[in-house]
């Protein structure tokens, strides 16, 4: 086509002579800095984004949480009063899952899939960016709720009419993170829209409606990369198992996304324009939003966890000298944990009163699950079992995951029971368990990936005596925060309150919780500042210091923008380490070089469009609070997505030639390898 | 309107194009979100069968308010546009352009009238007293043909505005075809979906002396 055919192969983008796109813009190529990371669709800067954004997330939740222990401390403390208490724990929850893990679960697809399948590029790289600037502008949009709290607070909201119709009992979020109605939801005859619960809801409803969108399109692009644009010679079952959990996780969220979409759908209308779908005063059943809610929200747990399960699954190998133990199967049991993970929903749900048929046959399931995810652990103990075993960094936080996470496992098994769970449901006990698969779990294994591969990413090595320092740390402080919250849970401590009496013979061991999450917090601000510094300050490594298996070892670090010089063409699983120590195992086309390698062009379109969900979500809450002439600014930021989306299909994908270091071309590689 | 990095020249790993994969995961996503709101409808049709009260505080059972008769006519119209649809897709493959266009008009022209049935009900059926504040049934019954019209409304915009883009020239060759094409996956499936909503919202009310939940009317009078 026309577009790339403007230019002669340039060796740097700044060299590009001006192009303009079909619309007549000068196209964001050329540029430097704040431009070029506002407009970029180079996966690798967006997953670097992506990290950023989640890593400061991380922080902010981390905060409400130290705030929740600190009240907690002592009993009939009151640091903080009972509603800020229900805003912080509402806000932590949804930050740590949505801003937190699902964002840095994204900054490693985003980098590292397409070098992994060998790949220059996502699918559809503007899509990707849209997908990330959605993602930035709704957790704005869901964070902006404290603001309006804050400003409540000071009292600088009183010289306003519509003030009043903001007021209720909240402004940031505060019903939890699965937000049950009636509590979120309206109470009430015919359409008089009584809530129970301010314009927090309103905006938590939007924020995961917006953040709900990223992931999605997110996921379409990642399964159409993963599917279509690997490498000659990787087949399905040659990928590494990280690329193979990203796919699983992004079918998960195409088909488990829906739910909750519609969901936040219904209950918008319940709250904006009087419909009766939860309200219990119309014939609305609240329990329809739980169940809604879970069919999302189990298969998202795995969501949250089948990532750090890939990031694990590279990392244990190279660090015990042996190939991964039972490949295929823990490719399977990825996919049947996914596949039973819609089936399960209702265990969250057993004090609801299901009936004994349906209480059975989800405590069944339920216990069916654990089963693929013991097969994955007893992998995991199988890859290392009599490997030569390098204790770095990565690799420590890999095995505190295991081990973690198998307590979790362990208190998720005790949960499946139904007579057992109507005991622990909305005690401490299931704090404890979800902590210990999703602290203990997928951050530890966030962690890992992260120490595992800044080095590829910077190209720089983390200080290591400062990351061991911090896991041991992170490790320890959790134990001490967590542990004890599985007594807690079984002597009676309920979840979601605010305070507590002296004499349940709670005292000590929260004492010790609060001890133990701030060694935690520490822990983990230490590590993520270690990172910080490693990214600007860092030793310079080399571009292979783990001794990696994985094509992207094979590449410079930093990463070149176009990634592989010449299209690699691999002949086995872990073709890069076979390649090394077994004899030809990569070979490469004979592309790139003079004649260059085409380059996706840079493109405002996806941050326009996305812009628009700024607006509509700012809109929307104070519109269903009635404040007045908001609905324009929803109905502006409908207009500037599809003004946004219309400019970027119209402007073309463009495109330039990038010269990459010279073109070999060699001898196609040995066919297979045995494993 | 291409979108992907390279995909004029790049074959892909499974010889399908990447614009019409990722249409096929939109639709399979698309397909749980529709799947949702049918649920929804149809378990509070189960929960509550004998309809609604309006304004002046009167029982309507749900046969009384329908027009079926509009609403099979409108379904037809829905139908009969995605045979358009499918003569558009296999006129942009064959390069005639003014053929494409000659369809795609059609195509638009019938997605405008179901909008026009579907406005023209919603304003009857609120006259007849259903709101979607004063029920259950109101609320699941107008967001989820509301949802379904807005997916209606989207294709026809889409068609619109690739319609206009064809004058410039650009819509054409391969990645014309295929950006039709993809058009036409999507217009397909809101059509489908529109068959099943009409069963399992419309049709099924009439079966049996009492309708499908039971407690419908006796007979269904006009
Ligand atoms: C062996 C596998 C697992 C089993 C059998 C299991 C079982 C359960 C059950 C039955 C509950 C409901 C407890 C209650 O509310 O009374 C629960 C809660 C929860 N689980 Fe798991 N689980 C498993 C793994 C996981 C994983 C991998 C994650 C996330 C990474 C996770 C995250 C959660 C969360 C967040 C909750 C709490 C939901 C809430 O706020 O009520 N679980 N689990
Ligand atoms: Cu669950």
């Amino acid at each position: 086509m026309s577009h790339d055919s403007h230019h002669d192969p340039v060796a740097c983008k700044t060299e590009l002579a001006p192009e303009r796109s079909d619309l007549g813009l000068i196209r964001p190529d050329r540029t430097t800095g704040w431009t070029d990371w506002l407009t970029t669709v180079d996966h690798k800067k967006i997953g670097i984004l992506y990290g950023a954004f989640a890593m400061f997330y991380f922080l902010v939740g981390g905060v409400e949480a130290l705030a929740i222990r600190t009240q907690l401390a002592r009993p009939d403390n009151d640091f903080i009063t009972a509603r800020m208490y229900n805003q912080l724990f509402t806000m932590h929850g949804t930050t740590m899952i949505f801003l937190g893990v699902m964002p840095l679960s994204a900054a490693f697809f985003n980098f590292l899939v397409p070098l992994q399948i060998g790949a220059r590029d996502v699918a559809f790289p503007r899509l990707n960016a849209f997908s990330l600037w959605t993602f930035v502008f709704g957790a704005f949009v869901l964070n902006a709720s404290w603001l309006f709290e804050f400003a409540h607070l000071a009292g600088w909201l009183n010289s306003f009419d519509w003030h009043k119709a903001l007021v209720y009992t909240d402004f940031a979020p505060a019903n939890g993170w699965f937000s049950y109605a009636p509590l979120s939801g309206t109470f009430g005859q015919n359409g008089q829209a009584l809530r129970f619960t301010g314009v927090g809801t309103d905006f938590w409803i939007i924020g995961i409606q917006v953040l709900g969108i990223a992931s999605l399109a997110a996921s379409f692009n990642f399964i159409c990369t993963i599917i279509n644009m690997r490498a000659k010679g990787m087949t399905m079952m040659r990928l590494p198992v990280f690329t193979w959990m990203t796919l699983i996780t992004a079918i998960l969220i195409i088909l488990a996304f829906p739910a909750i979409t519609v969901a936040l759908i219904e209950l918008m209308f319940d709250r904006a324009f009087g419909a009766n779908f939860f309200n219990p005063s119309a014939g609305g059943q609240p329990v329809l939003w739980q169940h809604l809610f879970w069919i999302f929200g189990h298969p998202e747990v795995y969501i949250l966890v089948l990532p750090a399960m890939g990031i694990v699954s590279e990392i244990l190998p190279t660090f015990s000298g042996k190939a991964l133990f039972g490949y295929p199967i823990i490719v399977f049991s990825g996919a049947v944990i996914g596949f039973l993970g819609f089936a399960v929903w209702s265990h969250h749900m057993f004090t609801t009163g299901l009936g004994p048929v349906p209480t059975a046959a989800f405590s069944l399931l339920t216990m069916a699950i654990a089963v693929p995810t013991g097969v994955k652990i007893f992998n995991w103990l199988g890859t290392i079992w009599g490997g030569r075993v390098r204790f770095t960094p990565p690799m420590v936080l890999s095995l505190g995951f295991i081990w973690m996470f198998m307590c979790g496992g362990f208190s998720g098994v005790m949960h499946s029971s139904a007579p057992a769970d109507s005991q622990q449901q909305d005690s401490y006990f299931v704090i404890a368990h979800f902590h210990y698969v999703l602290l203990g779990g997928v951050l530890l294994g966030l962690m890992a990936g992260l120490y595992f591969w800044f080095p590829k990413i910077f190209g720089r090595m983390p200080n290591a005596p400062i990351a061991y320092l911090a896991s041991g740390m992170v490790i320890l402080g959790f134990n001490l925060a967590f542990g004890p919250m599985h007594y807690l849970g079984l002597a009676g401590m309920p979840r979601r309150t605010h305070t507590y009496h002296a004499g349940n013979g709670w005292e000590t061991w929260n004492y010790v919780a609060t001890i133990g999450a701030y060694i935690l917090g520490a822990g983990v601000f230490l590590a993520f500042a270690n990172l910080a510094w490693t990214a600007f300050k860092g030793k310079k490594c080399s571009s292979d210091p783990w001794g990696g298996r994985t094509l992207e070892w094979s590449l410079p670090s930093p990463v070149p923008e176009y990634n592989f010089a010449q299209a690699p063409i691999v002949a086995t699983r872990d073709a890069y380490f076979e390649d090394r120590h077994g004899g030809k195992r990569i070979a490469y086309e004979n592309d790139g070089g003079e004649a260059g390698v085409h380059m996706p062009s840079q493109s405002w379109m996806p941050l326009v469009a996305s812009t628009g969900f700024l607006f509509a979500g700012f809109g929307m809450p104070m519109m269903a609070m009635g404040v007045p002439h908001a609905g324009w600014i929803v109905i502006t930021g409908l207009g500037v997505l599809i003004l946004g989306i219309w400019l970027w299909a119209v402007e073309g994908p463009g495109g330039y030639m990038l010269k990459t270091p010279a073109a070999a071309g060699s001898p196609a590689p040995a066919e297979t390898v045995a494993h | 309107m291409s979108e992907t990095a390279d995909a004029h020249d790049a074959p892909t790993s499974t010889g399908i194009d990447h614009k019409k994969l990722i249409m096929w995961l939109f639709l399979a996503s698309d397909c749980m979100f529709f799947g949702t709101l049918i649920s929804t409808h149809l378990l509070y049709r189960k929960l509550y069968p004998s309809g609604f009260t309006d304004a002046e505080g009167h029982q309507r059972f749900i046969q009384n308010l329908f027009n079926i008769e509009l609403t099979s006519f409108s379904t037809f119209i829905l139908l009969m546009s995605s045979f358009l649809m499918a003569l558009a897709v296999s006129a942009m493959h064959k390069g005639e352009i003014k053929s494409f266009r000659r369809n795609v008009l059609g195509v638009i022209f019938f997605g405008l009238i179901f909008l026009g049935c579907q406005v023209f009900e919603f304003t009857h059926f609120y006259h007849q007293g259903l709101t979607i504040q004063n029920s259950v049934l109101g609320s699941t019954f107008y967001v989820l043909t509301g949802t379904h019209g807005t997916h209606v409304a989207i294709g026809v915009l889409w068609l619109i505005l690739m319609y206009f883009y064809s004058f410039t020239g650009k819509l054409g060759g391969h990645m014309g075809a295929l950006d039709v094409e993809v058009a036409g996956l999507y217009w397909h499936f809101v059509d489908i979906v529109w068959i099943i909503i009409f069963t399992a919202v419309y049709l099924v009310e009439y079966l049996g002396p009492n309708g499908f939940w039971g407690t419908g009317l006796p007979a269904v009078t006009k």
